[in-house]
């Protein structure tokens, strides 16, 4: 079991008892708690089986047990983008096993890629989205829960099949990631519609994810895993507090609301801001013109993240106790983000 | 040997074509059936007996229970089924392209039965809203994935995951709110 898999899958159970707690209502809570632990369950023989073919057929069985919950989109469009993300993956491995020409190694290593930005959701295979629908069968689940262990996992293993497509995969990670940076902090930005808005937001921070998974250097990976970590223990708990204000389209200005933007702009003191430093670090010594857009791509995260913040609401009880939690995570990790690290394996 | 595996990629091409070009749930688990087949002497051939047995197994099941629920009789190439055919015809031809042109190692004829079912049963979900179809074409791409592992050399575990979830798939209840 690689160390970053095993961190992350820990990382993401504390994230689950997290949203539990931060959820409005008891039904929503035991809705979030027997669903994710099913999802967890899933994750943990995501990171336990040995090779990249298993992975593939347990994505499946994911998709398809959320694709049969009753919920808002049909069956068919809930279902669409595991099964392509299968698909891809399977035909990237079957074309990077076979002798052939270099190029289709090549094409294999992009379909990888393919097969987890769809997978998770990312442009351009976006998967379709009902506001109106529970956290646990909207596509977010597959962003902020199932995504981060499957991208780590993916991404680990298909280093030791890949030969000499590292270069290649980097650069459509890269570019993949960077589209999605902008797309997402603009639209989380500009949309209309708040739950969306948090959609697109968690779409931005996933395209530094998949920058830093591209960056061939050490200070790439370590920011890739730090993004994914501030996505898993920060905006998902925040999100789903923040559902039922978003719902109502209310808006505050207390102190909380201006920490929690400062939390999902990625500022100092917070996980959100190592990442980003280590990210333009990593950037920096690859390519020094990628940290430059990388930077200017950042600055785009702060008018959404102030209205993110806004949508909040004041949250009270025990949502107020796990945004607490939440700040105090990331404060800590970022801070002190070497020990995580660390134990991550980097 | 040469024989049994060009018979198989046409079996999976076949099947593969009749799930995406059938509504009804005869048509389905006919599909269902023959890819299955032509599956199943990819992994013998691959794999050996145990792997055969357990993707006939997978489909077997799958169609079976296809065969009990969905809407229609059959329904193959209702009416403006055109561009599934032309879906058809094309992964074929491409499949084959690949899998005897481009990839220059022995085993042309399991690459393209494996190619052209993960092809077509990813064409199918993504092109149709048919909910017993979709169902279908996700348990044949559980399979078509555990022999195109197998195209490596993977385990018997693997095509044991793969028929616990094409047949997880089949036995899915359907969503009371969009079944239609």
């Amino acid at each position: 079991m690689q160390p970053e898999a095993a961190s992350t899958v820990v990382i993401t159970a504390l994230a689950l008892g997290l949203a539990a707690m931060a959820a409005p209502t008891r039904q929503t809570k035991t809705a979030i708690l027997v669903r994710g632990s099913v999802g967890l369950a899933g994750l943990i023989a995501i990171v336990i089986v040995p090779t990249l073919d298993l992975v593939a057929l347990i994505v499946l069985a994911l998709g398809a047990a959320q694709a049969g919950l009753p919920g808002g989109r049909t069956f068919a469009s809930r279902l669409r983008a595991p099964v392509f993300a299968v698909g891809s993956i399977a035909l990237g491995l079957i074309f990077l096993r076979v002798q052939g020409p270099e190029t289709l190694s090549r094409f294999g290593a992009v379909l990888i890629v393919t097969g987890l930005t769809a997978a998770v959701g990312l442009v351009p295979f976006l998967h379709t989205f009902d506001p109106e629908e529970p956290i646990t069968l909207s596509p977010v689940a597959w962003m902020a829960f199932i995504g981060p262990v499957l991208a780590v996992v993916v991404m680990s293993r298909a280093k030791g099949i890949l030969v000499g497509e590292g270069a290649a995969m980097g650069a459509i990670l890269i570019g993949l990631g960077l589209v999605n940076v902008v797309w997402g902090s603009l639209a989380a930005w500009r949309s209309e519609d708040g739950m969306a808005a948090w959609r697109y937001s968690f779409m931005g921070d996933w395209g530094l994810a998949l920058c830093g998974l591209g960056l061939v250097v050490a200070d790439g990976q370590a920011a890739a895993l730090l993004v994914l970590f501030s996505i898993v223990l920060g905006r998902l708990p925040l999100y789903v507090a923040s559902r039922p204000a978003v719902r109502e389209k209310s808006t505050t200005d207390r102190p909380i609301n201006l920490i929690v933007a400062a939390l999902l702009a990625g500022s100092a003191p917070f996980a959100g801001f190592a990442a980003r430093l280590f990210l333009l670090r990593g950037a920096t010594q690859l390519f020094w013109p990628l940290a430059l857009v990388l930077a200017i791509a950042m600055v785009l995260w702060l008018p959404g993240s102030l209205r993110l913040g806004r949508s909040l609401g004041l949250p009270r009880g025990w949502q107020a106790v796990a945004v607490g939690i939440v700040v105090v995570l990331n404060t800590v990790i970022g801070l002190y983000p070497r020990p995580l690290l660390f134990l991550a394996g980097l | 040997m040469v024989a049994a595996a060009a018979g198989a990629a046409f079996l999976a091409w076949l099947g593969a074509s009749i799930i995406v070009l059938s509504d009804g749930r005869r048509g389905l688990a006919l599909g269902l059936a023959v890819a299955s087949a032509g599956l199943a002497i990819v992994a013998w051939q691959s794999s050996g007996p145990f792997a055969a047995i357990a993707v006939l197994a997978g489909g077997g099941a799958a169609a079976f229970w296809q065969d009990r629920s969905g809407g229609g009789a059959w329904n193959v190439m209702p009416a403006g089924s055109t561009p599934r055919t032309l879906l058809c015809v094309v992964a074929g031809l491409l499949a084959l392209w690949v899998a005897a042109s481009v990839i220059t190692a022995p085993g042309a004829s399991q690459r393209f039965a494996v190619l052209v079912v993960l092809a077509l049963a990813g064409g199918s979900v993504l092109s149709s809203d048919n909910i017993w179809g979709v169902r279908a074409a996700a348990a044949i791409l559980a399979l078509a994935v555990a022999d195109a592992a197998s195209l490596g050399g993977s385990s018997l575990w693997t095509f044991a995951a793969a028929t616990i979830v094409a047949i997880g798939v089949s036995l899915l209840p359907m969503p009371k709110t969009n079944a239609a």
